[in-house]
């Protein structure tokens, strides 16, 4: 359900604006109302925005700075996440903030320097040695390539070289390099190449050394790579130079584990102080950013919001007591569809439910003052996964992977969502497997004799209960029973889709929207005339009066949906005889799940059949085709259970909300 | 009509049913999977929108499946 909130107004003396902010910020229940817009159009002059002092904007931008700095730190100090003790974190977050803004500065920046004298220099000493490795590393089989060309230049007298990089792609460019250098070295020139890997080609220019500087020019100027070796080994002969970045390659590893030693032990003494600093400084600077948002007289300031209900008493309680008579809170009332349609929502669901506002993860929150369906997704995802899936197997693997994910992944609260979902869309799989006898396909009820193969080739169910001319049966075979089920998929469309009109009409009636009623009303009639009307495919041997029932319900449904939403009413009323159709999907979709189960154990069978060898591969393509199946079993109907809501049933009614409820709070050093 | 010509003519009106709505399908799927990639990249927020969004167009398949189903349903009142 969606949690009761109160509109309040907070007015209070402009001296103790500040300090009330923090207050405000300290309960951390206000949901700001940005009061720009408002004051905007206001005809009066006499409110306006309220401003920092300029006091407080210095603080602002060194709060800035400070926050810049923390974080660049704790990006090169990389903390590990599974390290983190909240406790002393929350401990150093106490120590660091104060109301003061230039007390916790100054502490702040005391802090940081003193974790800078102990980082500063192995920080910058890794990111030198690893940008040195990754320059030698890219040198040295370069090198090693162009080494012996240059050996052969070295023995050629008045001749001088340069090496280049080229990509292997742009190899054609040394012709023109080789024309254009031998027209400015009278053909006293020449270059020789060799592949370095996949994607470069170094290439040595060879030329008499009275043109060096025409060819250096000439090359500046053709933005072609050259290897320019850093400048301690630029002057040694290239073997020599070789052979030491060989060495600084194997060294450099050395060198960077030793550093790394130093600063994990100091990321382990910091990284607590480091991120406490971080949330102190971020909850300072939201209460700073905030201050925009409120408005402000000669005399007073405004601040606006909403809270829940439950909140407003210890909101008032805390202002009171620490400003007296210095500030007042007024509850407005929210009754108004544009202060509903304004008001930010939050939802207030039993443990079970809350797992199924994943939900709103690819939708809105619904819109304050109406139904919140979560409690419909709740029970109706799972039954249609179920339903689908249909399979103990696929049941039990689903069930327990989310189990796992549930378990293991508690602190990660989408992760944890999915988890629930999942187990329960699995336990559903399994209920309904055991409804349509299926254990990885067909092969529970062929190895118990229920499922055999006529001598024409076809697949003969052996009920336990009834026949497949009775509904009443068991196993309720999928593939036997499709007309059947293609008829319980329709009931469960018409009430599926029913629950969703019902809240559409408890909202128009929310709303003293009688055409919103009447529209929904008729297209309830249309859907259950629909379901009576085509009843006797089912039943024949009831009357045919049921039939003419039907019919009738459907026109009166469609003159009510006319009547209260115009020939717009006719057409939904007639658009939701196709939704429900669309149901059909729930039959559909298992069905050809099943197929592909049979087709795999089909196949693992005639595999099994051919000796030792055989039965390997049967295992294999059993494993392999019932994998594939249990994905695209997982990923397909949960796409189409979540289609069947938002579309199909969530589409009647659902007006998603503007705003989620985000309070102005402190991260108290917990983040 | 021979029970062979009826038997071919109920399989091949199942492979219309299936195929024709598995092509529009397809056709959809592509438009709205290639306009949902253009809208993720600008908004990766926006995933789950577009899942939903390239399944909309598979009841049309899904149905033809279902008309499929009940066609070869028919074989066997074939006289």
């Amino acid at each position: 359900m969606i949690q009761r909130m109160a509109k309040v107004e907070i007015l209070g003396l402009k001296d103790i604006a500040i300090d009330a902010i923090d207050v405000i910020h300290d309960q951390g229940t206000l949901h700001i109302e940005d009061l720009t817009e408002r004051i905007g159009k206001m005809e009066s002059k006499r409110v306006s925005r309220m401003e920092m002092d300029e006091k407080y904007a210095e603080h602002e931008v060194k709060l800035r700075m400070l926050r810049d700095k923390v974080g660049q730190m704790i990006r090169e100090l990389n903390p590990p996440e599974d390290h983190l003790d909240k406790a002393e974190i929350q401990k150093a977050y106490s120590d660091l903030y104060s109301e003061d803004v230039e007390l916790m500065t100054a502490r702040i920046e005391k802090s940081l320097e003193e974790i800078e004298r102990e980082t500063r220099e192995p920080v910058e000493k890794k990111n030198d040695l690893q940008v040195e490795l990754s320059r030698l590393e890219k040198y040295s089989p370069i090198m090693a390539k162009v080494q012996p060309l240059t050996e052969r230049v070295a023995r050629m007298e008045n001749m001088s070289s340069i090496a280049l990089i080229i990509e292997r792609k742009y190899k054609v460019i040394l012709n023109y390099l080789n024309e254009e250098i031998s027209k400015i070295t009278d053909g006293e020139c020449e270059i020789i190449s060799a592949d370095v890997d996949e994607e470069s080609t170094a290439a040595l220019v060879v030329f008499n050394r009275r043109y060096l500087k025409q060819v250096h020019d000439f090359l500046a100027v053709q933005d072609v790579n050259q290897v320019r070796l850093p400048s301690d080994l630029a002057r040694k002969p290239i073997d020599e130079a070789l052979e030491e970045v060989k060495i600084r390659i194997n060294e450099i590893p050395k060198e960077l584990e030793r550093i790394d030693v130093s600063l994990q032990q100091a990321t382990a003494k910091y990284t607590n102080k480091l991120l406490a600093i971080r949330n102190t400084i971020h909850d300072r600077m939201e209460s700073m950013e905030a201050v925009p948002k409120f408005g402000q007289t000669d005399q007073v300031f405004i601040i606006s919001g909403w809270l829940p209900e439950e909140s407003v008493k210890p909101m008032e309680k805390a202002l009171y007591d620490k400003f007296g008579n210095k500030i007042i809170l007024t509850v407005t009332d929210i009754h108004e569809e544009s202060d509903e349609e304004e008001t930010p929502v939050v939802l207030k669901n039993n443990p079970f439910v809350r797992y199924f506002e994943i939900i709103y993860l690819i939708s809105n929150y619904p819109r304050y003052g109406n139904v919140d369906p979560t409690i419909v997704f709740a029970i109706f995802f799972p039954i249609f996964f179920g339903l689908m899936v249909g399979d103990i197997g696929y049941g039990l693997i689903i069930a327990v992977a989310g189990f796992i994910v549930y378990k293991k992944m508690s602190d990660k609260p989408l992760a944890s969502m999915a988890g629930f979902v999942m187990t329960v869309g699995g336990v559903w799989a399994m209920i309904f497997g055991a409804v349509y006898l299926e254990f990885f396909g067909d092969w529970i009820g062929r190895w118990s004799g229920i499922i055999t193969t006529n001598a024409e080739g076809e697949d003969v169910v052996h009920y336990l209960i009834g026949s497949s001319k009775t509904i009443i049966r068991y196993p309720m075979d999928r593939l036997d029973g499709f007309t059947l089920f293609l008829g319980i998929c329709i009931i469960i469309g018409v009430v599926h889709m029913t629950v969703g009109l019902i809240i559409g009409m408890i909202n128009g009636r929310h709303e003293k929207n009688t055409k919103h009623i009447l529209e929904k009303g008729g297209m309830v009639l249309v859907l259950w005339g629909l379901l009576l009307a085509i009843s006797r495919f089912g039943f024949p041997h009831w009357p045919k009066a049921v039939t003419f029932i039907g019919a009738l319900m459907i026109v009166a449904g469609i003159v009510i949906g006319i009547a209260g939403a115009g020939m717009g009413g006719a057409v939904e009323s007639i658009v939701s005889i196709g939704n429900v159709f669309s149901y059909a999907r729930l039959i559909a979709i298992g069905l050809a799940s099943v197929i592909m189960a049979k087709a795999a154990n089909d196949l693992a069978k005639e595999a099994g059949k051919g000796g030792v060898f055989g039965v390997i591969i049967g295992i294999i393509v059993f494993i392999l085709l019932h994998g594939l199946n249990l994905v695209i079993g997982v990923f397909s109907p949960s796409i189409h259970a979540l289609r069947l809501h938002l579309v199909e049933s969530f589409g009647k009614f659902f007006e998603p909300a503007k705003y989620k409820y985000e309070p102005f709070k402190k991260t108290g050093g917990e983040q | 009509m021979g029970v062979a010509v009826k038997t071919g003519l109920i399989a091949i009106s199942a492979a219309l049913a299936i195929s024709i709505p598995a092509l529009a399908t397809a056709i959809a799927q592509g438009r709205i999977g290639a306009a949902m990639a253009g809208a993720i990249a600008e908004r990766p927020e926006l995933v789950g929108t577009a899942i939903i969004l390239v399944a909309i167009p598979e009841t049309m398949v899904i149905l033809g499946l279902v008309i499929a189903f009940i066609i070869t349903g028919l074989k066997t009142t074939v006289k």
